[in-house]
């Protein structure tokens, strides 16, 4: 453990448990102008990392298929530039819990055929999802327990169970790899990590969601009422459930 | 003669081992636990003087190092020589890692206690740990520096 970041992580307020905190304790604009601490070549690993980490969809995604494209791409481009073995482990665990939540989506939604065509998913479980891809837990309770209960939340449609399920599962991740990290680049991308579930968690709000939901499903309708329209926007259209739609 | 001689270098470098490994480790540590301060009060309005005086801490290894220089310290002959070498690197890089890991300590501590005050005395108990250990090496090298020949 190289303590380079004393200072940095020294100046960020505890994040407390998940789900505990109804706001991040700082800011995204104060926290950016601490990560301005972090020397270049860190800072360009942490960019790398962000968007792994958020559990937001970024603004140029769409929930089309191209968002698997990009983000393998990105996933590529990381592991050829980033060697720290806690950084590549944490995308890596996070990649691998957004392709076994696509595949779980996938066949929620009636794929009942692994999907074929451009690459969907990613990492080394990818293989046995296709090939197990009818049994509940794809073969994988062993190395991810939480997945027979995820899966029966998703079909149970209780989502905001789902979602802190996941949540919990991320926050535990990250404990693991975090530990004996305190100072040094891999503190500061656990925390980053953290920060980013304590953001989206206090961001969501059941009464705009509801809303939102209502808002889709009205232009969804007004869609059939209207018959065949031009292409809706990216965000508005219909999910084909990519990896990044996991998030 | 040259055996001689490089044995009566090793007694020199014993003699001040201890003062420039616990100096090296003094400054490495409150380098550690000086940033964390900083850090710290950045986040925090109010209490920066124990933080600053708590990341002082480690700098007490390069006194533990200067004593036990000035114990070590006697004419070098071929008898003594391996003794003080032994007795003053072994005792130096004591002091050396202990410096280190209190300012580790320190660091935690200051980052654990700008959010909690009232954990600042128990934070402290890490560093104090260290430092017992250090005083060990510190005692047990006067100790043993008393059995080293003179003449």
């Amino acid at each position: 453990m190289s303590p380079r970041y004393t200072a940095l992580m020294a100046s960020l307020p505890p994040l407390g448990g998940l789900l505990e905190a109804r706001a991040p304790a700082i800011s995204m604009l104060k926290l950016e102008s601490r990560l301005t601490l972090l020397h270049p070549e860190d800072k360009t690993i942490l960019d790398l990392m962000v968007g792994f980490l958020s559990q937001a969809v970024r603004d140029d995604d769409s929930l089309a298929s191209p968002v698997d494209t990009r983000l393998l791409a990105s996933a590529d481009q990381f592991f050829k530039e980033v060697s720290n073995p806690t950084l590549r482990q944490l995308v890596s665990q996070r990649l691998d819990l957004r392709t076994i939540l696509a595949a779980l989506r996938r066949r929620h939604r009636g794929e009942s055929e692994p999907p074929t065509g451009p690459a969907w998913g990613f990492g080394p479980w990818l293989g046995t999802i296709q090939r197990r891809w009818k049994e509940p837990a794809f073969g994988l309770e062993a190395v991810y327990p939480w997945i027979p209960e995820v899966n029966h939340l998703l079909e149970s449609g209780d989502l905001v169970t789902l979602e802190r399920a996941l949540f919990g599962v991320i926050w535990r991740d990250l404990d693991r790899l975090g530990f004996g990290h305190h100072f040094d680049l891999e503190a500061v991308v656990v925390y980053v990590a953290r920060w980013a579930l304590v953001d989206r968690w206090s961001h969501y709000d059941a009464r705009k969601a509801v809303t939102r939901f209502g808002d889709l499903v009205n232009a969804s309708l007004a869609g059939i009422a209207n018959g065949p329209q031009a292409p809706p926007p990216p965000r508005s259209a219909p999910a084909t459930q990519p990896v990044a739609a996991s998030r | 003669m040259n055996d001689h001689f490089a044995l009566l270098a090793l007694g020199w470098i014993g003699i001040y081992a201890p003062v420039s490994l616990g100096a090296i480790g003094a400054s490495i540590g409150c380098t550690i636990s000086g940033q964390a301060a900083i850090g710290a009060m950045m986040e925090v309005n109010s209490g920066y003087g124990r933080f600053v005086g708590l990341s002082a801490l480690p700098s007490s290894m390069s006194i533990y190092g200067i004593v036990v220089m000035f114990i070590l310290n006697r004419p070098v002959i071929p008898a003594n020589a391996g003794a003080l070498f032994g007795l003053g690197m072994l005792s130096g890089l004591a002091f050396l890692i202990a410096a280190i890991y209190q300012g580790l300590c320190c660091a935690s501590a200051i980052a654990g206690s700008k959010s909690k005050p009232e954990i600042f005395g128990l934070a402290l108990a890490p560093a104090a740990i260290v430092e017992g250990f250090a005083v060990f090496a510190f005692v047990f090298a006067l100790v043993a520096a008393g059995g080293i020949p003179s003449k």
